[in-house]
């Protein structure tokens, strides 16, 4: 009786406080996974679930093309790094910068419609991202994409750092990801947070009160994808490589899934969602390169079962454990 | 003086006119009331005038200022909130939130910093308005788990929040029984001191119990105007609307 009581507390302690459970998990993730690089491409990925998350769990619009900004944020890095020969924190904003303009631009147009129109729209835009790149070899390495991008150290006022070390790079992405989700933290708990939720919720009614819910929309479409672009700038950072796939519609399926998997809306549920994703995927492949078809499985049944995903199951249970 | 003015406001859908050159004046502080049949072109007038539907020709004034063609939040600052009649809240919120969010449109949309929670006098006057509606009890439920009576009395706490000087209020007894109706009938009678009301209803009882004036719609036309008595009274009322059917 008296250990489940502390379990108990301990659970409800941590759906309370989800922001420094997560933190505190990050901070020991590395060495509870088989390997480090594991770790850091779930953080990234978790990144980058998250920043679409925003979009579709929270205010309720579902993007088929949010590789455009994981792209966009992509190949600032790899671009500014390779072409340019600039710092990382001089391409780390650049990818903010571009995501930000590139996801005001195209967010302007998809906004215009609603539902699968949006989705598609969206999907369009992204694709069309892609053939500039395809296209655009001089800029972009088209269809090799960007090789053997330059790994600069990190400046820090009087020294530089070295981060390539799969653990240093772990902690150096757990910094921006730590800095992200107390961002975004405040902007969910916010009175514009709120306004979002009303959104998703009952758009018309939202209205109806005297919200100007196109531009709510249109600041959170911004809002999510400057978060997919810095997830996409960290992760040029961390592979030395862009590749064009990265703006394919493939990208755009696999953080769908993710966050579905995790819990759309829930704010632990896309790392989670990325962790099981890519966990699944490493064990898998070691076996077979079709893989992709047990992680389709699973994804299916997971959606069949519990359609609130894996997080959001655990969520409604420890609620209910709340009220007990 | 006058706070709503309709001149020949016309809604065409198509080749249907739901609504046909209807001119309406509220006065300030009036409880006026718009009775009429299925497909009369009630609820097609509420929705110019709360902007989710462009008039297809016609003007509407309120407080002497063109509104027509405003939009739907626009026309929300103006001073005009409606309580629908297929209840239109926000399901997975708490009932709390559900008048929170509509307390906090008068104040601050893209606050993105501050806790939206700790903003106390948002607090106190959803509480306030809770407690008029006679929901405090129920705060915490999320709205989707209320009753129909108490979701229809939430539909117009959201109304209420948004501290409307005009309030249409479209069928509000729509689905209750009649003790619900009763209820509902006195609140709307507490909240509608210093407001301006206009009520669309099917139950006779509860327009002529409340209602000050009466405007009789038929086919998108007016077809009478006047007091509860005269309205009974009417020929042209009686053969359309009221058909010798007795509630």
């Amino acid at each position: 009786m008296e250990k489940t009581s502390i379990v108990k507390r301990i659970l409800i302690w941590a759906s309370n406080h989800p922001l420094w459970m997560i933190i505190l998990f990050f901070l020991i993730f590395p060495f509870i996974m088989p390997y480090k690089a594991l770790a850091t491409l779930i953080l990234i990925n978790g990144l980058f679930s998250l920043g679409f998350n925003i979009l579709y769990g929270y205010t309720g619009l579902l993007s088929f093309g949010h590789a455009a900004y994981f792209g966009l944020g992509a190949y600032s890095v790899g671009i500014l790094l390779s072409r340019f020969q600039t710092s990382i924190w001089t391409a780390l904003l650049f990818s903010l910068i571009v995501s930000g303009v590139g996801s005001l631009i195209i967010g302007f147009f998809c906004l215009r419609r609603r539902g699968i129109y949006f989705a598609l729209l969206n999907l369009a835009f992204a694709q069309m991202l892609y053939f500039i790149a395809f296209q655009w070899v001089s800029l972009t390495g088209g269809e090799v994409g960007l090789r053997n991008i330059p790994t600069p150290a990190l400046q820090l006022p009087g020294f530089s750092i070295d981060i390539y070390s799969p653990l240093r790079f772990y902690y150096f992405t757990f910094i921006f990801v730590t800095i992200a989700l107390i961002v975004l933290k405040r902007i969910l708990d916010s009175p514009f947070g709120r306004v979002l939720e009303a959104i998703r919720e009952n758009e018309n009614r939202a209205r109806a009160i005297g919200y100007h819910t196109n531009q709510v929309k249109w600041l959170s479409y911004i809002i999510s994808g400057v978060f997919s672009g810095l997830a996409g700038g960290l992760y040029t950072l961390y592979m030395h490589f862009v590749g064009i796939e990265y703006l394919y519609w493939t990208t755009s399926g696999m953080v769908v899934m993710m966050t579905l998997l995790g819990g759309a809306g829930t704010f632990f549920g896309p790392f989670i969602g990325a962790g099981v994703y890519l966990y699944l995927e490493d064990i898998i492949s070691i076996y077979t390169k079709h893989w992709m078809i047990f992680v389709g499985s699973i994804f299916f049944l997971c959606v069949l079962m519990f359609p609130e995903g894996i997080w959001g199951r655990v969520k409604s249970r420890i609620d209910r454990l709340k009220v007990s | 003086m006058e706070i709503l003015r309709t001149e020949n406001l016309t809604k065409n859908f198509g080749g249907l006119t739901a609504v046909n050159r209807v001119n309406f004046v509220l006065e300030e502080g009036r409880l006026q009331s718009i009775i009429g049949p299925n497909g009369a072109g009630k609820s097609t007038f509420f929705k110019m005038i709360s902007g989710e539907h462009v008039p297809s020709s016609g003007k509407i004034w309120f407080k002497g200022e063109d509104i027509t063609g405003l939009s739907q939040h626009e026309i929300s600052h103006k001073g005009i909130a409606t309580s629908y009649q297929i209840t239109n809240i926000f399901p997975k919120l708490t009932t709390f939130e559900n008048v929170r969010i509509a307390v906090q449109s008068r104040k601050t949309t893209f606050n993105f910093w501050t806790r939206a929670d700790r903003h106390d006098d948002l607090n106190e006057k959803t509480i306030r308005i809770l407690e008029t509606v006679g929901l405090m009890e129920k705060k915490d439920f999320l709205a989707c788990n209320l009753p129909h009576g108490d979701q229809r009395h939430l539909e117009i706490a959201i109304a209420l929040a948004t501290d409307p000087i005009l309030l249409l209020l479209d069928e509000p007894t729509a689905g209750l029984n009649p003790v619900e109706t009763v209820e509902t009938m006195e609140l709307i009678k507490k909240i509608s001191k210093g407001l301006s009301v206009i009520l669309v209803e099917h139950k006779m009882k509860v327009i002529m119990n409340i209602s000050e004036t009466i405007t009789v719609l038929h086919d998108g036309q007016v077809i009478a105007v006047g007091t509860p008595e005269e309205i009974q009274e009417n020929e042209t009322v009686r053969r359309v609307y009221l058909g010798g059917k007795r509630e």
